[in-house]
């Protein structure tokens, strides 16, 4: 029987020293899988090497490799780690567990910020370097196909990535609550504070019509000003910009307020009382709170731009349940897909059986058969492989569909007074793509997926 | 065959309405009750009107009606759902699909309707509701294929099933004024202009709310999934603007094709009689007080905030004056 395991380590269950050690870096991930594939029972291996995580996922034959082989391989190919003990901080998961999580990282719902969108395309890479490396067969292929499309079903249908998590990006979102097309309005940068930077450089995707950098320091401000590919203004026509700006993102070293409600109900006069968005990320401010008292000005400081990433935070958890509402579902897909699978290597056997006994019962009425004509003779050829193909039909399906596979072979056997020998016999039909030639695959008939009718009686 | 009392008041109203408005109508054959009814007094002969009465709606049209109100239900739901579970639906189009249904429904009752009464006025409530309700919906399709306020839906659906409710309701209740008289071009222009400015008021009155619902969240700084659901400000202060011009470019045209049609019947833009005075000094207070809110927002002054405030109050101003004309002016305008 086809074993999945999966072992690793991530930012949850490892601190960072341990996780810096384990990761491999991308020119060594291509030789690590050479060396994993090429260990005994592995059919399929992929390995995947991320900032946060490294985990190793296998597909083997009738055995599961047990932790310590994975502790081993981590030992090998990383010589740094072999003076620090790595059975604690690994997590081992098998089967339906393993792909569940992989499912689940794949959808970054085990990120550390959950909904982002890197690991996706991680996970793709990883998959890539694995395929030229010939270690992906069709277990990890389906495996691979199934976690990318949860992914995108995450994505699409909840809204695990629609509410920024960065303070930066929270500003753009409030941006938009306020202004219906940025591509008419235009943006101050009031100081250079490293997260207003963050902020402008965010709105500036955004695809606002101008930005206009305005420092104490002339030349710092023309520094930043030919960064940002905006335009600069010197201190002295503060309210000569604000009158022209829709955003104000403030982060300046003054620690007395900058803009005052008279500065501002006049640059809001000037303006003629158009929204103005004002983001205050200085401490101490740099706005008067008394603002936001005024009309059509919506002021907000570092505090609530926090509270606002929280609130997404909370919802993008909330939204955590419906996405594993959504892995649990391709996780039944799959297993689904493995059953019918498993039950291949069984149909071919009934198969086989029922050709054998077609072909004693054509020997039986050879002389019979001589006799008729060559078309007649040839319809009933075909009038029999369709009637054992119509009665056989229902036991596929039965088979295909068992989620009980032994049993349901135990009695179809009884049925047909099959014998235990059946699956052990040369398959010649066996499927193409099994990542290496020499090795055993999943449908391998002389290692039997399970035990034999007879065998379980034992 | 003695008529049931409530027949006796209806006929005293269609009488009355008859007088003001001046309309002939035809015997009808199979009509189960009949009524001698008197002739305006400026008409130079007395005049047999026999008028139809019935108690009940025509059973298509309630069935119309009562098939768009369970779409525009379904729609609402659909909208709410949309609202509690925060994120994306699978099926995007589900909602905006049964609100289409809803209104291709209440456009065939309503054109049935008109079918059966032989004219487009709106003379009775529920045909100025049901009208109402269509255009909010139509309206509201528009905008939602335009600027994808979706948040704008679960109030939409909300009123046109309430609507559709009310106009079933009011169908069992009162009596159909289903005469064959030619009620005139002009009235019916003035009548559906008048609603369909009072819908555009009804838009920018629902659209004012939100605004100043989105406005006390970014201040008190409340970031639930309501407001993580609602349209930018400047698309709700756009939209607000658009419906309040458009409201009052309806009820201008729709006032002057009344008083044209008032200079044509009675040779003077002023009605003399009582009932048709109090109409008038209603219309002329609503189009008064609208102006000024369109002309108040064309100050820079009167931007966001002061806006809605305006936007709600022309609406309950020309709803108030509606119900005020429905309930005493007696007939001169609506039949119950």
């Amino acid at each position: 029987m086809i074993k999945i395991t999966l072992a690793g380590v991530n930012h949850k269950s490892a601190p960072v020293d341990v996780r810096e050690k384990i990761a491999y870096p991308k020119e060594h991930l291509s030789p690590a899988v050479r060396i994993l594939s090429r260990e005994e029972n592995v059919l399929e291996c992929l390995i995947l090497s991320t900032c946060n995580r490294v985990e190793i996922l296998t597909i083997t034959s009738n055995i599961h490799p047990d932790p310590d082989f994975f502790t081993s391989f981590l030992s090998r190919t990383h010589p740094a780690l072999s003076s620090i003990p790595i059975r604690p901080h690994l997590y081992y998961k098998t089967d339906t567990e393993a792909v569940e999580h992989l499912f689940e990282v794949t959808a970054s719902l085990d990120s550390m910020i959950v909904g982002e969108p890197q690991i996706t395309g991680q996970v793709k890479e990883a998959f890539e370097t694995c395929r030229q490396e010939n270690t992906i067969g069709p277990y990890l292929n389906q495996i691979f196909q199934r976690a990318i499309s949860t992914a995108k079903r995450v994505r699409s249908e909840t809204a695990i990535s629609h509410l920024p998590v960065s303070i930066s990006y929270a500003a753009c979102q409030l941006a938009r609550k306020i202004f219906q097309d940025m591509s008419n309005k235009s943006v101050l940068l009031l100081g250079g504070g490293e997260m207003a930077q963050l902020t402008a450089r965010h709105m500036k995707k955004m695809g606002v019509r101008s930005l206009t950098v305005m420092t104490r320091d002339p030349e710092k401000g023309k520094l930043l000003a030919a960064e940002y590919e905006a335009s600069y203004a010197a201190m002295e026509r503060l309210e000569e910009t604000m009158a022209e700006s829709d955003m104000v993102v403030c982060s300046t070293g003054a620690e007395t307020y900058l803009l005052t409600v008279p500065v501002m109900e006049n640059a809001m006069e000037r303006r003629d009382f158009r929204p103005l968005f004002l983001i205050d990320i200085a401490v101490p401010r740099n706005i008067d709170p008394e603002i936001s008292r005024l009309s059509n000005t919506f002021l907000y400081n570092i505090d609530d731009l926090k509270s606002v990433v929280e609130s997404n935070q909370k919802e993008r958890e909330m939204e955590t349940y419906a996405a594993r509402e959504i892995v649990r579902q391709e996780i039944a897909q799959f297993q689904k897909w493995r059953a019918e699978r498993s039950a291949v290597p069984l149909i071919q056997a009934l198969r086989r059986h029922t050709e054998k006994l077609q072909q004693s019962e054509f020997d039986r009425f050879s002389r019979t058969l001589e006799s008729l004509p060559e078309d007649t003779r040839k319809q009933v050829m075909v009038l029999a492989q369709s009637l054992v193909n119509k009665m056989l039909h229902p036991t596929y399906q039965t088979l295909r569909n068992s989620s009980n596979l032994e049993e349901a072979w135990e009695w179809i056997s009884r049925c047909y007074g099959l014998s235990p020998e059946l699956l052990s016999q040369d398959n010649s039909s066996r499927e193409e793509g099994g990542p290496a030639d020499n090795k055993s695959s999943a449908l391998d008939p002389a290692r039997p997926d399970f035990p034999l009718p007879g065998e379980q009686s034992c | 065959m003695a008529a049931p009392p409530q027949c006796i008041r209806v006929k005293n109203r269609l009488n009355h309405h008859i007088r003001t408005i001046g309309l002939h109508a035809p015997p009808i054959p199979h009509c189960p009750f009949k009524f001698k009814v008197r002739p305006p007094e400026d008409q130079g002969s007395a005049t047999e009107i026999t008028e139809r009465l019935c108690m009940k709606i025509s059973p298509l049209e309630l069935l119309l009606l009562e098939m768009s109100s369970g779409f525009y239900l379904g729609a609402f739901l659909l909208y709410l759902s949309e609202l509690i579970l925060s994120r994306p639906t699978r099926v995007p189009w589900a909602p905006v699909t049964a609100g289409v249904g809803g209104v291709l429904f209440q456009s065939l009752a309503i054109f049935i309707r008109f079918g059966f009464q032989g004219h487009v006025a709106l003379l009775s409530l529920r045909e100025v509701i049901s009208f109402f309700s269509w255009t909010l919906v139509l309206a509201f399709l528009y905008l939602e294929h335009q600027k994808k306020v979706r948040i704008l839906g679960l109030f939409i659906f909300a009123i046109a099933f309430l609507s559709t409710l009310l106009v079933i309701g009011i169908s069992f209740h009162a009596p159909l004024f289903a005469t064959k008289a030619p009620i005139g071009f002009l009235l019916s222009l003035h009548t559906i202009l008048i609603d369909l400015g009072l819908a555009s008021a009804a838009l920018s009155f629902i659209v004012a709310l939100l605004y100043l619902l989105l406005d006390f969240f970014l201040r008190r700084k409340i970031f639930n999934r309501f407001f993580s659901r609602m349209p930018s400000l400047e698309t709700l202060d756009q939209l607000n603007t658009n419906f309040n011009g458009l409201g009052f470019v309806f009820l201008t045209t729709g006032l002057i094709f009344a008083m044209i049609w008032s200079w044509k019947k009675f040779g003077s833009t002023i009605p003399h009689a009582s009932q048709g005075r109090l109409a008038f000094m209603g219309a002329l207070f609503v189009w008064v007080a609208y102006a000024a809110t369109v002309l108040l927002r064309w100050s820079r002054r009167f931007r966001g905030k002061q806006a809605a405030y305006l936007s709600i109050s022309g609406f309950l101003i020309f709803a108030a004056t509606m119900f005020a004309l429905v309930f005493f002016s007696k007939g001169s305008h609506f039949i119950l």
